[in-house]
């Protein structure tokens, strides 16, 4: 088995932490893991990507066109990520639009990025993840709700039981344990309609 | 093997846990990214144990602490990032000459691709300069096991050893096999041996002979340890490094039909290893992360030995010497190298007619840089000055962006000072220098260059970011935090010294003005910006913090606060007035206090909550 998973979004979204819960998570149910970050100057509120592969691999990056999922915290950042992507990969793009900063070009709309990502890829799936995070409290739920929409839409239960997925969050997230469980709980949804 | 767990693991956390596995005493370093997570460790769960761990004021500080109690026969370490190491390179060269009593391991972290430096240096040339041997480690267990082999080796030889990680080692997580941390290994006492540790001319020349007679040793030696030997066809890749992963890789799933050696040292390389794998080869490729160190080395070996076997690498441009390796470009190399096909070409790329513009990396809001950015900005075009603003090493890099363009110059730690006054004198005194310098480059670089502008008496402004951390590597402690800048100015006997917040926007404005007054009459200015980091203020006092918003119906759409302050969490709406983002201001008050409608207000109790974070 090997999976290739591209995480986009700006910094500050908790993509190291996603990607973390589910690294560890893989690893307690069997699989290697490696997962690719940058630190430093380059996460200041910039464009951040983090590659997660699990199974089978040895090198820390995702070839490009090489990725079986990407997961974007934010869409235009999904537009950004599809160099990585293939015509099989499947897209799962949270519905939240982050102006970048200093920048005087007009940026459509989230229903023009979205139009302009369904036309041009098959299988995308759109998640309400900020609304569901704001639902719980606060938008740092965000991250959370994005890692059930993955497990659901890429069926993840097969290789990692959902209860050492929570098991992960506990151990990498300290703080709000149960509302990052429940944030979770909501992503899930989204594996069971189209 | 008592008590070993897998666990996940940033690669640096496993250098850090192979230091306590290798019974390391003493511990310093500088913060520098891709290196910094190595000392944290450290310092974070190296104490229970025993282990003496330290940030340093700078590379050379940290190396010394290291190299002294690895004279005196403890086992030491020292971490910093790849340019780190050449403010490190005065003790390391010597290093090499006196040699060591405990075993003392180099650690510098390089950063190809530049993610979060200046340049792309290749530290290994650094073992071939100095007679130092050089580690390399390609993912984050061996990145453990090769820190304890190299601390082993060097106590073994009484020699310092190089280790040398990348981004994609230090900032990759993976499975690592933990073990149970060793006691540490402190030197019993010091036992003076000045004709090996003083070196003098007579001394040095002596050690310079005992140096290339351990060298000569050391080369024979490593082909003893642990080296990768994949068997395959008869054409061979000889990887270092991160490399080593991409090979693998190219011969499990992309159909490369070869043998792979990696060699754990590319400085010394392993003659023998390396010579029984080439007499098995037709052709040989070599793939590393950097500059051609290990293909220019082997070349000469095979040389030596009249080997004649095509070396295919960096020198035929087959790969990249500029940035990292990719999966990409290492099978565009070896299809090119073993002339097959590149099956990666056969991916079908998405086309989306759309490209997003850039997002690049912007100050947090409420960072209070950002303010004084703007200050410095309003009070020199006030002053009617066009200064050199001559930047540093810091998150306040970012100064360079719009809408500051406050970043003339910037390249190396502390330059900021140097750079400004050689622009003076070879401009004959024509410009007006403002140089930027954060609190920790300040005590780094900066003190040294302040005695030297005060000394040699070169008007400048020079302008202290001090946030209270290291906050571009991680919010890492300081001597700021129990030196004070301002003091340390005035006791040196600059013209000018104030200390102000530059929250207080009119009050800095002013301060800044006075200054540049100062300068102007031929003083040496100094203006300490004091004030926390907004990521470390938030996360010390997260009770506290407030945050602002814009009454709707009292502001006039001027679009002073995000042309001029530029904070992330200031949005204009397609009405061009200002709107804040709930979930991204942090309540610093700047936008509130330039707003000139009295149109920003706040939520909640923000003298308290200003007044907590002036805490740091």
């Amino acid at each position: 088995m090997r999976l290739s998973m591209y995480l986009a979004g700006v910094g500050g979204q908790g993509l190291i932490t996603f990607a973390t819960v589910l690294g560890d998570a893989a690893l307690r149910a069997g699989y290697k893991a490696l997962i690719a970050e940058t630190h430093g100057l380059s996460q200041r509120g910039g464009s951040v990507d983090v590659h997660v592969r699990i199974g089978d691999v040895d090198a820390p990056l995702i070839p490009r066109n090489g990725a079986d999922v990407i997961v974007a915290f934010e869409i235009l950042e999904a537009l950004r990520a599809v160099n990585y992507a293939n015509e099989n990969t499947t897209f799962i793009v949270n519905r939240r639009l982050i102006r970048p900063p200093a920048t005087k070009q007009r940026i459509p709309s989230i229903e023009e990025l979205e139009n302009m990502l369904r036309s041009s890829i098959k299988n995308v799936y759109f998640i309400n993840a900020y609304e569901d995070a704001v639902k719980l409290g606060n938008v740092i739920y965000e991250n959370m709700v994005m890692l059930g929409a993955l497990y659901s839409i890429m069926n993840l239960s097969q290789y990692i039981p959902q209860d050492i997925i929570e098991e992960a969050i506990k151990m990498n997230i300290r703080r709000d344990v149960d509302r990052n469980i429940k944030a979770f709980m909501l992503g899930l949804r989204y594996g069971n309609t189209t | 093997m008592n008590n070993c767990i897998i666990k996940l693991m940033l690669g640096n956390h496993a250098i850090a846990h192979g230091v306590l596995e290798a019974g390391v005493a003493v511990a310093a370093g500088y913060p520098g990214t891709p290196s910094s997570e190595i000392m944290e460790y450290l310092i974070d769960y190296g104490k229970e144990f025993g282990v003496y761990a330290e940030w340093s004021s700078n590379e050379k500080v940290a190396f010394e602490v290291a190299y002294g109690a690895a004279l005196a026969g403890s086992r030491a370490i020292v971490t910093m990032k790849h340019v780190g190491l050449n403010v490190a390179m005065d003790p390391l060269m010597s290093s090499a000459y006196t040699g060591v009593k405990g075993g003392f391991a180099i650690v510098t972290a390089d950063d190809p691709n530049m993610w979060s430096s200046q340049n792309e240096q290749d530290n290994r040339w650094v073992g071939i300069h100095a007679y130092i041997p050089v580690f390399e480690p390609y993912d984050p267990q061996s990145a453990k096991d090769f820190t304890k082999n190299a601390i082993e080796f060097s106590e073994a030889h009484s020699h310092p050893v190089l280790l040398r990680s990348v981004t994609r080692v230090s900032h990759v997580r993976g499975p690592v096999t933990v073990c149970s941390p060793a006691t540490p290994r402190y030197a019993e006492g010091y036992v003076k041996d000045p004709r090996r540790h003083a070196l003098i001319p007579a001394n040095a020349r002596t050690l310079k002979n005992e140096l290339l007679k351990r060298w000569s040793t050391i080369e024979k030696d490593v082909d003893q340890l642990p080296h990768n030997y994949i068997e395959g066809d008869r054409n061979l890749i000889i990887t270092s490094g991160v490399a080593f992963t991409y090979a693998l890789e190219a011969v499990k799933n992309y159909g490369v039909k070869a043998s792979v050696l990696n060699v754990a040292t590319p400085v010394p390389l392993p003659r023998k290893t390396i010579l029984n794998a080439v007499s098995r080869a037709d052709r040989v490729v070599v793939i590393e992360e950097g500059d051609p160190v290990v293909e220019q080395q082997l070349k000469a070996l095979l040389y030596e030995e009249g080997i004649r076997v095509p070396i295919l690498g960096k020198a035929e441009n087959l790969f990249n010497r500029v940035g990292e390796l990719t999966m990409n470009s290492v099978m565009d190399g070896l299809s090119k190298a073993l002339d097959i096909n590149n099956p990666l070409l056969s991916n079908h790329p998405i086309k989306v007619d759309y490209a997003p513009p850039p997002r690049p990396p912007v100050f947090c809001p409420g960072c209070p840089h950002t303010a004084s950015f703007y200050e410095l900005k309003i009070s020199t075009a006030k002053a009617g000055v066009k200064p050199i603003f001559s930047g540093d090493i810091g998150c306040y890099s970012l100064g360079i962006n719009n809408p500051f363009n406050e970043q003339d110059t910037l390249t190396d730690m502390g330059s900021s000072l140097g750079l400004g006054m050689g622009v003076y004198h070879g401009t004959r005194g024509k410009e007006v220098i403002v140089s930027i310098i954060g609190d920790s480059t300040f005590f780094h670089a900066g003190l040294p260059a302040l005695v030297n502008a005060i000394y040699n008496k070169t008007p400048m402004l020079i302008m202290v970011l001090d946030n209270r951390v290291t906050a571009m590597t991680g919010g890492q402690p300081n001597p700021t935090n129990k030196i004070d800048i301002g003091e340390v100015a005035k006791s040196l006997g600059a013209d000018y010294v104030s200390t102000v917040d530059p929250f207080e926007v009119k009050k800095a404005q002013e301060v800044i003005s006075e200054a540049l007054n100062v300068v102007r009459k031929g003083g040496v200015a100094v203006v300490v910006m004091k004030r926390g980091c907004a990521l470390e203020a938030t996360r010390l006092f997260r009770n506290y913090v407030t945050r602002y918003y814009v009454d709707e119906n009292a502001c006039k759409a001027c679009g002073i606060c995000y042309n001029l302050i530029a904070c992330p969490a200031l949005i204009p709406l397609e009405s061009r007035k200002a709107w804040i983002d709930p979930y991204m201001c942090v309540g610093c008050s700047v936008c509130a206090q330039v707003c000139p409608y009295n149109a920003i207000k706040p939520e909640g109790d923000v003298k308290n909550w200003l007044s907590a974070w002036a805490r740091m």
